[in-house]
């Protein structure tokens, strides 16, 4: 199969390299009988997939082991899928090039709903059954996990076995389970009742729920089998300093969108915004230290040749010792011309001078998230950050030479008024007035500022998990006063299409009937709905009415809080109780703290005995 | 400073890297042997880094020639191995030079290639015939075709002084031929082996089903002796 599709398929489709598996510390095994065969399955492009961390990670940990070859495959694009189809050649793992149903585990990481269909486009390809219940004694065990796993119901009709937390250590268990099960002899109900029985592991088919007939609602959710625990816990990782972290990653030919080494400084958040589906469930925040940090980062570069490194977390101006990491490392960076890049700064938390210290000589873009356009909607979603923060640091950026400054923004957001929306525009227009004020000699010739809006998308485990999105039609109207309100010319004004903000919310909040629509807008030909190009609003329309199913239901309406969710047998350390209590706080727009400044009995601690935040 | 002047190989795993991935590939390699390239100044430094010829998707080669300006003494030795150990399967670096400062450009020197290509054919072309529609072709003082120029232009262009030979071979058991072609670069201009396919096509009726499962080799990369 290799030499036929390097002859005859790879030269008619674009970016062939990246369908070959062949790269920089890619990992190659000789086979074995025993071997666990493992295909870790990026549910969008190459390029996509390739930044990301958490595969990254669990590719180094798993070929670590002798006896089990973990493989890449992402969602081959649609040329590449036009060939396989056309030849009836199924979908294969990069290194191998072994069909994907013949791997003993597939594995899905869940970073964004609007994945969802290219992940049952994948399992087609790769020719594997597509609903669980179905697959034959045989076939691969579909496994998933990442942040969206922590809803996994809109899947659980297509997905065997979901790792509900930080997947490092269960999915070591998961495979000694395998490896213990594989000398038994046992069937497949057999291994899925093992997996069930480890702890963060939840297996769909061993659980029932009941609706109420009239309103729909969840009446009961509860599992069928002994070995099934009714509530699920999170797993995360005491201990990240010491926990795996590859030394060697793989390195693309092509570019990808984040073609540098990008190393996690930390993990969690403790802002507490409270939209922020992250910030809630990656807690508690837990930081590597300096020197782990900074021998890794060199490690990495000697094995990879990257030029650049981010550091990555949710927030990473939040991490405790910053000043002397970012000291430290343009040092050692310095020789080997290495730069260094922070992403997700929040403004209040890193000084202008200390990027300026990072990106020596380029002035690039300044992309800054205030979130919303007034002071009373930043303390509703707990943003915790001041016109005054931006202002201050906006006028620092613009005497140092910057000219173009990005700002993101949401629309939408629970208890929001037009007036909010001006907030936006208003907002902007200070920016453009800062610039102003900077004498005309030290100032960038040019300036731009960019209010980018999104639509905001309520995701479970969030305070706002309870509240209705707003309509599309609501959506477009705030969207052109938003428009109307800006009056400069230097300002400019990008969003993003409804549409798909809508979907999204539909399948971050959905239950198990929705697997019925996802096959069906499978069926019609929807995958890659992230991708502007691709999205196809009309098939969705179709695939829920044919399905029978309100999509309102799922996006719109407003819950109450003794509902119970679709993902409430999942506990995640931060209670209900505390996310209640937070959505009521929104309501008053009263501010929560930043956790070292004073913990907030989230439930993190109680979570697990022993740990303790903030020390 | 030193500049070093290398012919590398690629290999079919590689030979779908773009023009622009070969570059990053290089400079990563350089990287992880531990190569003390020279950084250009300015704005934006990049390393000091380049080829002779852009190399197009698909293409192999065994000749193939590259530069890099180091900024410690090394010897040719420990060069070829060190970088040999990091590249990929599918790159080798087979010979290198250590150039003094004078020494001009590699792509000023080019001189000749050498092109073998594996091409599907229209089915029960005769070999014989083809040999000859090959030879009445060469025999032409002049072959004009139509090439975009670099404002977008459509242009004639006399593309005969740029072929020294063309020569057919069966390939058994197959809907496909082999071809050995030598092109010649005149003031570093060449013609790519696909035009002159498509040409000998235009002036016959058809024989080469010209798509991108063409196999093009490059075996060798001539440059002038001065360089």
């Amino acid at each position: 199969m290799n030499n036929y599709i390097e002859k005859n398929i790879l030269p008619l489709v674009t970016k062939p390299i990246t369908y070959l598996g062949n790269e920089v510390n890619a990992v190659h095994k000789i086979p074995s009988p025993e071997m666990i065969r493992f295909a870790f399955a990026f549910p969008d492009t190459y390029e996509v997939g390739m930044s990301h961390l958490g595969m990254k990670i669990l590719y180094g940990l798993l070929n670590e082991e002798k006896d089990i070859w973990c493989e890449r495959v992402f969602a081959p694009w649609v040329d590449m899928e036009e060939q396989l189809r056309r030849h009836d050649l199924p979908l294969y793992g990069l290194e191998s090039m072994m069909p994907l149903n013949d791997y003993d585990f597939v594995g899905f990481t869940l970073q964004y709903e609007m994945s969802f269909s290219n992940i049952l486009n994948m399992l087609e390809l790769g020719k594997i059954t597509l609903r669980s219940a179905q697959r034959k004694e045989a076939e691969p065990f579909v496994i998933a996990g990442g942040p969206c796993a922590y809803n996994p119901e809109p899947l659980s009709d297509f997905i065997d076995i979901f790792v509900i937390g930080e997947a490092e250590e269960v999915i070591l268990k998961i495979m000694a389970t395998h490896r213990e099960w594989k000398k038994t002899g046992g069937a497949r109900q057999d291994f899925l009742k093992m997996a069930a029985a480890i702890e963060g592991v939840y297996v769909p088919a061993f659980y029932a729920v009941s609706y109420d007939e009239t309103t729909g609602v969840i009446t009961a959710f509860a599992p069928v089998i002994e070995e099934a625990p009714a509530t699920i816990r999170k797993q995360f990782i005491e201990d990240l300093d010491q926990a795996y972290f590859p030394d060697k990653i793989v390195v693309s030919y092509t570019e990808t969108v984040h073609d540098r080494i990008s190393y996690e400084i930390f993990r969690g958040c403790g802002r507490g915004c409270r939209f922020c589906q992250a910030g809630m469930i990656y807690r508690p925040t837990r930081e590597k230290t300096v020197p782990t940090i900074q021998s890794k980062i060199k490690a990495l570069i000697a094995a990879t040749g990257y030029d650049e490194v981010s550091l990555s977390s949710l927030s990473t101006g939040d991490y405790s010792e910053i000043e002397t990491l970012i000291k430290n490392l343009v040092c050692d960076a310095e020789s080997g011309k290495v730069s260094i890049s922070l992403p997700s700064l929040r403004i209040d938390s890193l000084s202008i001078e200390m990027l300026e210290e990072i990106q020596k000589v380029r002035k690039a873009g300044l992309t800054l998230a205030p979130e919303a356009g007034t002071q009373r909607m930043r303390d509703v979603i707990n943003k915790g950050v001041t016109e005054e923060n931006l202002m201050d640091t906006v006028k620092t950026a613009f005497e140092k030479g910057w000219g173009h400054v990005k700002l993101y923004f949401m629309i939408g957001l629970p208890g929001e008024t037009l007036a909010d929306i001006e907030g936006i525009a208003d907002l902007g227009q200070k920016v453009v007035d800062e610039y102003y004020k900077i004498d005309r000699e030290s100032r960038n010739k040019s300036l731009k500022v960019v209010l980018s809006a999104s639509s905001f998308v309520p995701k479970p485990f969030t305070p706002f998990q309870w509240m209705g999105q707003n309509t599309p039609e609501e959506f477009k109207n705030k969207q052109r006063h938003l428009k109307a309100s800006i009056k400069d010319r230097k300002i400019s004004y990008s969003w993003h299409d409804s549409g798909v903000s809508f979907l999204e919310a539909v399948f971050a909040r959905g239950d198990r009937r929705l697997g019925l629509v996802l096959e069906k807008a499978h069926q019609k030909g929807c995958r890659f709905d992230g991708w502007g190009e691709y999205f196809d609003l009309q098939k969705w329309t179709e695939a829920f009415v044919e399905a029978g199913i309100d999509p309102d239901f799922y996006a719109l309406r407003n819950r109450d809080y003794d509902e119970i969710l679709p993902w409430d047998f999942i506990d995640t350390g931060v209670t209900k109780k505390f996310l209640k209590a937070e959505a009521q706080k929104a309501e008053a727009a009263v501010t929560t703290p930043f956790c070292p400044e004073s913990c907030s009995n989230c439930g993190i601690m109680e979570f697990k005995k022993g740990w303790k935040c903030n020390g | 400073m030193v500049k070093i002047q290398y012919q590398f190989k690629r290999s079919t795993p590689l030979r779908f890297l773009s023009h622009l991935d070969q570059q990053r590939l290089f400079q990563r390699a350089f990287r992880r042997a531990n190569m003390p390239v020279e950084y250009s100044q300015g704005f934006n430094p990049h390393p000091r880094m380049s080829f002779a010829l852009a190399m197009s998707v698909g293409l192999t080669s065994d000749g193939e020639y590259g530069e890099v300006i180091v900024s410690e003494d090394i010897d040719v030795e420990t060069f070829i191995s060190r970088m040999n150990k990091v590249l990929p399967n599918g790159l080798e670096i087979v010979s290198a030079n250590i150039c003094g400062e004078g020494v001009g450009s590699l792509s000023a020197a080019l001189s000749k290639s050498v092109y073998r290509i594996r091409i599907k054919v229209i089915p029960e072309t005769d070999l014989a015939a083809l040999a000859e529609a090959i030879q009445s072709y060469l025999a032409l003082p002049q072959i004009l075709i139509q090439k975009r120029n670099k404002k977008g232009k459509y242009v004639e262009k006399d593309i005969r002084p740029f072929i020294e030979s063309i020569a057919v071979f069966a390939d058994p058991g197959t809907d496909k031929v082999n071809i050995k072609m030598t092109l010649i670069y005149i003031e570093q201009q060449c013609v790519k082996p696909e035009q002159i396919l498509e040409s000998i096509n235009n002036q016959n009726s058809a024989v080469f089903l010209i798509d991108p499962t063409i196999e093009i080799h490059r075996e060798k990369l001539l440059i002038t002796a001065d360089a």
